[in-house]
């Protein structure tokens, strides 16, 4: 009776667990994808393809799986040349101050999803981690 | 009230078509009007008076292309061409701006009639070296679209007595300019004849389709 018990307790745990996690992947997408639309498709474009050779793409680009760096560029932007798909950009990307560690989270996770590998979102500790130790770019 | 009752629904309908196929005819062949301010002179013309309209005009300008070459009015002489306000560090509507241009710029390429000047507001940054590396990463080359520079104050001037479009240092602004999102259409007697939202789609498309329209214009 009491292994039924625990059973079905644990079943229930795991399950409620997963449908938190899908609850929240699909919260920070949509909310990603409204600060993305906002403060980053005027030069990265909505369909993340970037612009001609003045800013580069984000769909494709293996720098987005990089967590950390682009945590640490949003916050505080980027003034040194980045090479993504072997073409090199060096326009400096203004620094979003106003964005809250949430909210990088939430556009990391957007991006991640929708031009990376990424099924479920990223943590806000993440970007709390990375933001301690950002070096400038 | 109760004549419009007596009309009927069949009649109302035919009416309404009727209306509708006089607007969707007058849209087809309608003129670009000419914009900004106007004055009136009246002068005797063989012994009658006869009224004229002065319209604003663009006045003579000199500036610097992004080849460093000085560009003046003589530039656009029996052309139309599209102007704009912008500058190459702008983080806020430029871009869009300049991928909607784009659009315009692949649309009229190489057709000699028609040409695209962009004038920086911010030519203390963008010099004539730094503007030929953004048309390059933009994707243009060739002469037909002008990146200008020059002296501020004549570059705020033209911009805001001539273009009537906004441009001016506000340090409070993103970026640290206002200026506002307008694509400006000048035809060969240098009228405006056009003003388009250029940072949306719909602004584009119509400005397309005014370019077409005043094309058409001196082909009669």
């Amino acid at each position: 009776m009491i292994k039924k018990l625990i059973f079905s307790l644990s079943v229930f745990t795991i399950f409620s667990c997963q449908s938190e996690q899908e609850l929240k992947t699909e919260q920070y997408f949509a909310e990603g994808y409204q600060i993305y639309t906002m403060n980053c498709a005027n030069c990265h474009q909505a369909d993340g393809k970037g612009m001609a050779n003045l800013y580069p793409p984000l769909a494709g680009s293996k720098i987005i799986q990089d967590k950390p760096a682009m945590a640490c560029i949003m916050r505080y932007g980027m003034k040194s040349t980045i090479e993504v798909n072997g073409k090199p950009f060096n326009r400096p990307m203004p620094a979003n101050p106003k964005l809250q560690e949430l909210e990088i989270a939430e556009v990391i996770t957007y991006v991640n999803m929708k031009w990376g590998k990424d099924s479920i979102y990223t943590p806000i500790a993440t970007v709390t981690k990375a933001l301690i130790d950002c070096v400038e770019r | 009230m109760r004549s419009l009752g007596n009309i009927g629904y069949s009649k109302l309908v035919v009416l309404f078509v009727v209306l509708g196929l006089m607007s969707g005819c007058d849209s087809g062949n309608k003129k670009l009007p000419i914009l900004g301010e106007r004055d009136w002179v009246t002068k005797k013309v063989d012994g009658k008076e006869v009224t004229d309209t002065i319209y604003n005009v663009i006045p003579t300008f000199t500036f610097t292309n992004q080849y460093g070459d000085t560009v003046t009015e003589k530039i656009v002489k029996d052309k139309i061409y599209v102007t704009d306000f912008f500058f190459t560090s702008c983080p806020t509507i430029c871009p869009v701006m300049k991928r909607q241009m784009l659009k315009v710029y692949k649309e009229f390429k190489d057709n000699p009639d028609v040409m695209i000047l962009s004038h920086t507001i911010d030519p203390e940054h963008d010099t004539p070296q730094v503007l030929n590396k953004f048309a390059k990463d933009l994707g243009v080359e060739g002469k037909q679209w002008q990146f200008l520079t020059g002296p501020k104050e004549k570059i705020y001037e033209i911009g805001q007595k001539s273009y009537l479009s906004a441009a001016q240092e506000d340090r409070t602004a993103e970026g640290g300019f206002l200026h506002s999102g307008a694509f400006i259409l000048i035809d060969k007697e240098k009228h405006i004849r056009g003003m388009y939202d250029g940072t949306t789609e719909e602004g584009t498309q119509k400005l397309i389709q005014g370019i077409k329209s005043l094309l058409e214009e001196y082909k009669k």
